[in-house]
């Protein structure tokens, strides 16, 4: 008896560690409609947006979603795509302090109604600056995972940011293999 | 007395030299007519400012696109790159319109940095060649008056810098009444008003991304811009398609929405006073570096003009093919050189 008890403990243990890791580490499968979002209004969400055309992957492109405006029982995944642009807020009105706070929200409601969140960034180092990084680490916590352009991680920030929330983290090349990505990972 | 006279006679020579620049372009095949931006505005006819408008028809209907170098004649991969497409390029749908030297007057007298010599020998098909290398600004005899304190669009927008008054590109839309530069870029505009432009290129250089040692002894980063497009807002998915083309080409651009707030500048006001779907591009001159002492803006190891000029030429095509997948309706063109020609054979072998 005490060595089934001994056998089932093992098990479950195993089990547990087991779908653990894979929790961690394995890449999730995202459902469409997708809303997406920029993150520090730069034109990286619009880039996303076209390859999603591409893709045809059903989604929304709304710069400025609100967390008031975000309907959780529309969307399946929340696409943040984060680079700030000075043009784009001052284009668009809103100043930095007020974007962080709109994104974060905005994620807090996508996390309530259980949506996940994917963090986009494909604009590259030169779009790694204090402002993006900035909103970046606002948003990590809520990551169900990071799909990243390689020379936006030149200096393995993402990689770090990956490891600490436990987060799987999509590498691509070129902009245009973001599009293999949404093909695989997502189910329309 | 023999050596003062001889002194006024130079004088007089190079501002009478000064005073008059024709443009070098020897038009390929694809060139259907030839005509002058005063065509437009007559003001501008006679004037240093007036310049030659090249124009490409196919006879096939379909879109125009606007094809402009030389806003800013020291960003000399932007005239060579006009240049090149209307020496070779030959449209088989809609139709290209292409000034080479958007600012003549500009492009008459040698870049005020002082490394770069006006005249630069290259070898071309038939020959040797010069390239010009200008300033960034119109000629202040051109202009006839003197630059204010401040620069101020007729918007109410300002520039600490009152010389911005010459520069064509903060000009837009234009004044008819204004000084000639403003009236430059109002005659540009006539001419995207009377031939129904779809879409426009306005082609520019700027300092490279490299970091630098200050005096001082401090590292500090490049300039931002090169590599860059920037879009009209109405024309960003357009840009962003364009921009995946280029990147398929192993040339990464950054994507920039114009800012509305900084009034004048092509990408922004073209669109506005015409609804022109307008694009920039910058690629990276070394010349347009302040740090550098010596400069080479042909032959520069890491930035040659092939590359540059090969850069602006591929996103030429790219922003073509977007264009016609983003509208439905095509331009057609043959005869452009790629990025890869450009690398192979260099300037020299696509200029007549």
């Amino acid at each position: 008896m005490k060595k089934f008890l001994f056998m089932v403990l093992v098990f479950l243990t195993f089990n547990i560690l087991a779908f653990g890791a894979a929790t961690s580490t394995q890449v999730p499968m995202l459902e469409a409609p997708v809303m997406v979002v920029s993150a520090g209004q730069s034109p990286g969400a619009l880039q996303f947006s076209v390859v999603a055309k591409m893709a045809k992957l059903p989604h929304t492109f709304e710069k400025l979603l609100r967390a008031e405006d975000f309907d959780p029982t529309k969307y399946k995944t929340l696409v943040l795509v984060v680079g700030a642009s000075s043009k784009g807020l001052g284009a668009a009105g809103i100043d930095f302090e007020a974007e962080v706070k709109r994104v974060v929200a905005l994620a807090e409601k996508a996390k309530a109604h259980k949506i996940p969140i994917v963090i986009c960034h494909l604009e590259g180092a030169t779009r790694r600056g204090p402002m993006s990084d900035r909103i970046l680490d606002a948003l990590a916590a809520y990551a169900s995972i990071f799909m990243v352009k390689t020379s936006s991680d030149e200096d393995g920030k993402f990689k770090s940011l990956s490891e600490e929330f436990k987060v799987p983290l999509l590498y691509f090349q070129k902009t245009s293999d973001l599009k293999n990505i949404i093909q695989e990972h997502f189910v329309y | 007395m023999k050596r003062l006279l001889l002194f006024f006679s130079i004088i007089c020579a190079v501002t009478a030299f000064a005073a008059f620049f024709q443009p070098d372009v020897r038009p390929g095949y694809g060139v259907t007519d030839i005509g002058w931006l005063s065509d437009y505005f007559p003001p501008l006819r006679g004037t240093n400012l007036d310049t030659p408008v090249f124009y490409m028809d196919s006879g096939v209907e379909g879109p125009t696109f606007l094809l402009m170098g030389g806003t800013h004649p020291r960003e000399i991969a932007s005239m060579v790159a006009a240049t090149i497409f209307v020496e070779n390029v030959v449209v088989k749908k809609g139709r290209v319109i292409v000034i080479p030297y958007a600012n003549k007057s500009a492009a008459s007298i040698p870049d005020t940095f002082g490394k770069v010599p006006h005249f630069i020998p290259v070898k071309s098909r038939s020959g040797p060649r010069f390239l010009v290398y200008g300033d960034r600004r119109t000629d202040p005899k051109d202009q006839g008056v003197p630059d204010p304190e401040k620069f101020v669009h007729p918007s109410g927008f300002e520039l600490e810098d009152g010389a911005e008054a010459r520069n064509l590109n903060r000009q837009y839309p234009g004044v008819p009444e204004g000084n000639p530069t403003q009236q430059l870029a109002y005659a540009i505009i006539q001419l995207i008003k009377a031939e129904k432009v779809n879409f426009n290129l306005d082609m520019h250089e700027s300092g490279t991304p490299e970091e630098y040692v200050d005096e001082s002894g401090n590292i500090k980063k490049g300039g931002r811009l090169a590599f860059t497009l920037v879009c009209n807002p109405a024309a960003l998915e357009i840009g962003a398609m364009a921009l995946l083309m280029l990147e398929d080409q192993g040339i990464t651009f950054n994507l920039e929405e114009s800012n509305p707030e900084f009034r004048g500048l092509s990408h922004l006001e073209i669109y506005n006073a015409t609804g022109c779907l307008s694009f920039l591009s910058e690629t990276p001159n070394p010349g347009q570096d302040p740090w550098r002492k010596q400069v080479d803006v042909i032959n520069d190891p890491k930035y040659p003009l092939k590359l540059r000029v090969g850069m602006q030429l591929e996103l030429i095509r790219c922003l073509i093919e977007a264009y016609s997948m983003y509208t439905g309706e095509a331009i057609q063109i043959e005869g452009l050189p790629s990025f890869q020609d450009l690398m192979e054979k260099d300037v020299g072998s696509f200029l007549n």
